[in-house]
């Protein structure tokens, strides 16, 4: 007699739903600064001078993918 | 059948998050990730160094043009997030130099023959400097503590500390934020360590994956992720010498008052800009 959680390997469970929800957020976050700034270049093609700041931004919002990714190698 | 001869050698990817001991001087641990820090900044300032020397007002040779963009590159950054060239020449040192040495980590660490090729007892004999948490995190405290130094020489102790507190200091909340300010200014350490530290960290884990996924194939399977890194080890240090130069922006720039008025000049002037730009369309 074993248990459902025997059965089901939780930690390949674990990380998998760790990476989905995990990289959930940041992929939206990413997303829709791509599209502001795809946004405010259609508007004013002057400001795609900005590519620099978008590029620190975005990094700021991967820290938490990365984040995730790294925290995966934790479950056993 | 063709997928089964291709994995047929594919072995379990090796992956090692912490730096690993080769030998040890007077009883300190020499890692793997700090003979390569050190192979890495001997070159960085060679490199330097030699191109200092060699400076023409036309240069010439691949190299030191190169070196000479990265170099007038940082300037520029410096140079529009400080408003002042005199400044921007003034600090433009320590960044040029924490630049070059990020970006060659960075890019020498993608070598074929850093990582598992070579190993002594069991340790791989290179590593990427910034593949190694400690290395970043140096990297991270020492731009700090120098940020910090720089604003203090900029501004004077009562002015930089004065930063942090916005409003009148009769009021409990100013001085309460302010305290939460400071302790937030000091995780900036730790935000700056991890990502440079997970990015390069990371890319090494996904070529390794990918390498021994692909078995046979795998110069064709690792090559993307390979070109990959090379862009984000890059950006990677741009992002890290730009934050790391906003950081200093936002404390010098606290410091003067007199600024209000330009500033004040220039929104209007933008205001002015959007309108007449929208007048048009």
């Amino acid at each position: 007699m074993f248990t459902f959680a025997e059965a089901l390997n939780m930690s390949v469970l674990a990380k998998g739903i760790m990476m989905g929800f995990g990289m959930l957020g940041p992929a939206i976050g990413i997303g829709l600064i791509g599209s502001s700034f795809m946004n405010a270049v259609g508007r004013n093609p002057e400001a795609s001078k900005y590519l620099g700041q978008i590029l620190v931004i975005i990094a700021i919002v991967e820290l938490m993918a990365l984040l995730v990714f790294a925290s995966v190698f934790i479950i056993k | 059948m063709s997928s089964q001869f291709l994995t047929r050698f594919a072995i379990d990817p090796v992956i090692h998050i912490t730096p690993l001991e080769l030998f040890k001087i007077n009883g300190i641990a020499i890692t793997n990730s700090m003979l390569y820090g050190v192979i890495c900044a001997i070159l960085t300032v060679t490199i330097l160094i030699i191109t200092a020397r060699r400076m023409t007002l036309r240069p010439k040779g691949g190299l030191i043009q190169i070196v000479e963009l990265g170099t007038d590159f940082i300037t520029n950054l410096l140079k529009s997030a400080l408003d002042s060239e005199e400044k921007a020449v003034k600090y433009a040192p320590y960044f040029v130099s924490i630049f070059f040495f990020i970006l060659f980590s960075n890019w020498l660490g993608l070598l074929p023959g850093v990582g598992e090729a070579f190993r002594i007892h069991e340790a791989p004999l290179a590593r990427p400097f910034t593949a190694d948490l400690n290395g970043t995190l140096a990297a991270a405290t020492v731009t700090w503590l120098l940020v910090q130094y720089f604003a203090i020489k900029e501004s004077g102790v009562l002015n930089h500390l004065k930063h942090y507190f916005n409003g009148s200091m009769k009021n409990p909340i100013t001085l309460l934020l302010g305290i939460f300010e400071m302790f937030s200014d000091t995780t900036r350490i730790a935000s700056l360590a991890l990502r440079l530290f997970l990015n390069v960290a990371i890319g090494e884990i996904i070529i390794a994956v990918f390498s021994a996924l692909g078995g046979l194939a795998a110069p064709i399977t690792a090559l993307p992720f390979t070109i990959l890194e090379l862009l984000v080890g890059a950006l990677q240090a741009y992002i890290f010498v730009m934050l790391s130069i906003m950081y200093l922006a936002v404390a010098v720039k606290h410091a003067d008052h007199g600024e209000h008025e330009s500033d004040h000049l220039t929104v209007k002037e933008l205001v002015e800009a959007e309108v007449g730009g929208k007048s048009t369309n």
